[in-house]
């Protein structure tokens, strides 16, 4: 093991790899796709964490739903005085909303009820509330719709209003008042807010009702005891707190991830299978060139070392192209095809932006999953090479 | 300097195709010496310089070279005997065509990772001993036949070495270039270097700077000629 | 099971590893029990090119397995995120019964495999291949250690329950816990500083007497009795909290990441010593070089973890 770097032998190699040219691009082409499908993936779910990691924050701590015959169902804003007698509730929200589908565009539109008089429960939406002048918004019967709902529209030609048809099958003309952007595009993108009262109607709703109700708390710590009492008040109620979705939402994900890397294995491996065949499959050529450099003095490890820095060198340069390419793929033209498989539901819902996510410990995972491959693929035919007798050149 | 004792070697041995190709072989050599292995082609000639350079095992006998027995040698220390004591001469030069004449030159020295300012001066040397100086950046490939033969010398001699083993260097060449290496051979004749050749061209079998004729036949040795 | 993007990298590798290991391992029996240099066969040829590949392999599997042991316990730390109650790699690590287990034989199989690749570069060095009988021998034995740990490690994987809940670093590493360890913290301060530092001294003295075996034995000792310190009394120093004994939460940015400093120092100290001092009894003529390279790190790693206490108290006036 010589401690200095062998320039003579980098050389020798580098030359190698360009003297065959055609079956190096070959293992350098595959080798490329690989990682960048691999890494696609990665920043794709990496983004998508981030997202819903902001969207967690924003979420309350706890949110209570009515559950009838097992399933949800509007609950009574009357419960309202009862939770925040509670010790350790700071306060209660009912919140209205629900999913209006368009037919036309073949998405779901989130409708959310704003109150001005209370207390909201996103900082998106009080600020928007600050803004916006709210009476204005109930008086002409108008909304503020996300991005994505803005676009929708646009594609079916409702440049300043939409006709929501109601559970009686009237038409309720509602005016697009202004488009709000929030800080991530994920949760946002596919709201409409409009006052209450429309929500109501627009819905078929109670006057007294709500979609659910959501609490906030003074000391996270209390939090399981609040639950229980809650439980033990209202048994038709099924309570969800922020820590719930956090792990289901986490569990979707490496589930999904996981899934995509299950096909991985299976590419992985047939890559492997692939660069082994390459590496053993060598030309007369090569099989003299290995010869002359044994009979002029290079031992089996000289030849072995030479091997891996062909071996390194392409998979270097694979590991950076592909994760160059996988950058601009998901960043820059949006991840198209991958991204619809990855979040399931984007049939459902307007197209969103993925926020940029890079770190280091993705490129380490990265490296971990390919390189070792690509060395393990080559070690066997090359010790194979490097240990022929040498004496083939004289023949 | 080089010792063959009862050297035999059998291919495919304990196979249907089996083949002898050298048989109880016992020959001496000295530092300086000259050596020629004559012998028609399969006589064993070839087979015998592999094993004197340790690139294959004898079946049984060994080789003994500067007291070392190089024939008992793993084949990472054969190797290394090679590069530090062995010049290659190969009957079709051996070289690598699509290196330039200087990377083809210093291959023996790669895996040794040798001080560039040193390499470069004994390569310039080389070249300008056999007036290649201009061809230096120059693919193989680009060059004549004679030129490649004067390549392929330069790289066996990048390493000073103590022998030089040249299996048929004159079957590719016409009678102007054989001559031309003869001449090399000649100037290469010192005190300190062994030179051995197999070859059956006759134009070897009658120099007067040759000690030794070795005659092989059928893998064995059936003459030995001192001048 | 829980199949995150880092999980399954370690299981893959973790596979490759198997299937080369247990090659290497069919290769290597012959090796062991029918090598003989001075055999002309072309069986003894074959022998001699094959153990080129299993060196081949220990190598890639050991080059590979030094940063991977740091991303394991990357992932450890990354994996208390999902797992309740963890707060790092300790509560990941502890939440099955052999967690520590797992991780001993990590680290001792690091010690071998590095000094089989220490052997075989000495070994290749001289044409009689002395050594090559006793290289096979060995890696026979650490090819099943390294089944062991890979085993340890794919049910440690598989068996991770993010429903379950578990204990911190915090409880792990006191002495309320019942714990498999817990029994060390029977042990007082005063006690456990004194052992570290007469450890020190006595390694000091073998240093200058220069005498292998004495050496080698007070290379291990200082390892055991500095990973014992560090869990009981210098770690508190580092997190500024008395009760606070793990020794993974300095492997975090909270704490500049002074872990992997302290570990690598301590590591590279102590293997050399250890694999120096055996390789000059199997070979008298081998380089002492190592006792100054032991040395450094070992005084390197004594120095960071001296300054924590002593900067403590210098602030504050008082000792934890």
């Amino acid at each position: 093991m010589e401690s200095k770097i062998n320039h003579f032998m980098i050389g020798f190699a580098i030359s190698s790899i360009l003297r065959r040219g055609v079956k190096s691009f070959f293992t350098l082409f595959i080798f490329t796709s690989l990682i960048f499908l691999l890494s696609s993936i990665l920043f794709i779910s990496n983004s998508i964490k981030a997202e819903l990691g902001f969207t967690l924050k924003s979420l309350p701590e706890i949110t209570i739903q009515k559950l009838q015959a097992g399933r949800h169902t509007n609950i009574g804003i009357n419960r309202i005085d009862k939770l925040l007698e509670f010790h350790g509730v700071v306060s209660a929200i009912p919140r209205t909303w629900g999913y209006y589908y368009f037919e036309k565009a073949g998405v779901n539109f989130s409708v959310v009820g704003i109150d001005s008089f209370d207390k909201q429960y996103k900082n998106s939406f009080e600020s928007f509330v600050e803004d916006v002048d709210f009476d204005e918004l109930s008086k002409n019967s108008s909304m503020i719709v996300g991005v994505g709902v803005k676009k929708a529209l646009n594609d079916n030609y409702y440049k300043d209003y939409f006709n929501f048809v109601k559970p009686d099958g009237e038409l309720q003309k509602v005016t697009i008042a202004s488009t709000f952007k929030s800080s991530t595009s994920l949760e946002s993108n596919d709201i409409i807010l409009m006052p209450r009262d429309m929500v109501l109607d627009i819905f078929g709703m109670n006057e007294n009702e709500a979609t659910d109700i959501v609490l906030s708390v003074a000391n996270p710590e209390e939090i399981p005891t609040i639950i229980e009492k809650i439980r033990n008040l209202y048994p038709d109620t099924r309570v969800i707190t922020q820590n719930d979705l956090r792990v289901s939402y986490q569990n979707i994900f490496d589930y999904k991830s996981g899934m995509f890397l299950a096909l991985f294995i299976i590419s992985a491996f047939t890559f492997f299978m692939i660069v082994y065949d390459k590496a053993s499959g060598l030309s007369s050529e090569e099989k003299k060139e290995i010869g002359i450099l044994k009979a002029i003095g290079w031992k089996i490890d000289d030849i072995l070392k030479e091997k891996f820095y062909e071996a390194f060198i392409i998979s270097f340069l694979a590991f950076l192209s592909a994760i160059i390419l996988a950058l601009f793929f998901v960043y820059t033209l949006e991840a198209p095809l991958i991204k619809d498989i990855f979040i399931g539901y984007s049939r459902l819902k307007p197209t969103f932006d993925l926020p940029f996510v890079f770190d280091f410990q993705t490129v380490f995972l990265l490296f971990f999953l390919t390189i070792p491959l690509y060395l393990a693929a080559i070690i066997i035919p090359s010790w194979r090479v490097a240990s022929m007798d040498a004496d083939e050149v004289m023949r | 300097m080089i010792e063959c004792k009862n050297l035999t070697k059998i291919f495919n041995k304990n196979k249907n195709d089996e083949h002898t190709a050298l048989k109880n072989i016992n020959l001496e050599f000295k530092a300086g010496e000259i050596i020629v292995l004559k012998g028609a082609s399969g006589s064993g000639k070839s087979t015998l310089l592999a094993l004197i350079a340790a690139l294959s095992k004898p079946n049984d006998g060994e080789v003994i070279v500067n007291n070392k027995r190089i024939s008992k040698m793993p084949d990472n220390f054969t190797s290394l005997f090679r590069r530090e004591n062995i010049g290659f001469i190969f009957q079709k030069y051996n070289l690598i065509p699509t290196l330039s004449v200087k990377d083809n030159m210093i291959l023996p020295l790669i895996p040794s990772n040798p001080d560039e300012k040193v390499l470069e001066t004994a390569i310039d040397k080389l070249l300008e001993k056999f007036s290649m100086e201009s061809k230096k950046n120059i693919l193989v490939k680009q060059l004549s036949g004679g030129e490649q033969q004067r390549v392929a010398i330069s790289r066996a001699l990048i390493n000073n070495p103590k022998i030089i083993i040249a299996d048929e260097p004159t079957a590719n060449l016409d009678g102007k270039l054989s001559l031309d290496f003869i001449k090399i051979i000649e100037q290469l004749k010192n005190a300190s270097t062994t030179i051995v050749i197999a070859t059956h061209d006759p134009l070897f079998f009658d120099l007067d700077f040759v000690d030794k004729i070795v005659e092989l036949k059928n893998g064995e040795v059936i003459d030995v000629i001192n001048s | 099971m829980l199949l995150t993007p880092e999980v399954i990298a370690i299981l893959i590798l973790d596979t490759i590893f198997l299937l080369f290991a247990c090659f290497a391992f069919y290769i290597s029996i012959p090796i062991a029990l029918k090598w003989d240099i001075n055999s002309t066969s072309a069986f003894q040829y074959g022998l001699e090119k094959k153990a080129i590949l299993v060196a081949t392999i220990i190598k890639y599997i050991f080059v590979l397995k030094l940063p991977l042991f740091l991303f394991f316990i990357f992932t450890s730390d990354k994996i208390s995120g999902v797992i309740t109650g963890a707060m790092c790699a300790a509560g990941v690590v502890n939440s099955v019964d052999f967690g520590l287990s797992l991780f001993i034989f990590k680290i001792l199989n690091l010690y071998i495999f590095g000094f089989w690749l220490f052997l075989h570069t000495e070994d290749m060095k001289d044409e009689k291949l002395k050594f090559t009988k006793l290289k096979f021998t060995i890696f026979i034995v650490a090819f099943l250690l390294l089944i062991t740990e890979i085993f340890y490690e794919i049910s440690f994987f598989t068996s991770l329950d993010v429903d379950k809940i578990v204990s911190c670093c915090g409880t792990l590493f006191s002495a309320a816990s019942t714990s498999t360890i817990s029994f060390i913290f029977d042990i007082s301060n005063p006690v456990i500083v004194t052992a570290f530092y007469i450890t020190f001294a006595l390694y000091l003295i073998t240093f200058f007497l220069k005498k292998e075996s004495l050496f080698l034995a007070s290379n291990i000792l200082f390892f055991i009795v500095s990973v014992l310190s560090l869990i009981l009394f210098f770690g508190t120093y580092i997190y500024e909290l008395p009760t606070h004994h793990c020794p993974f939460c300095f492997l975090q940015k909270d704490y500049y990441y002074v872990g992997y400093a302290l570990y690598i120092t301590l590591f590279i100290g102590t293997f050399i010593g250890i694999s120096g001092s055996i390789l000059s009894i199997l070979k008298p003529e081998f380089s002492q070089n190592y006792y100054r390279t032991s040395l450094i790190f070992n005084i390197l790693y004594t120095l960071i973890v001296s300054v924590y206490p002593v900067v403590f108290y210098i602030r504050n006036g008082v000792w934890l």
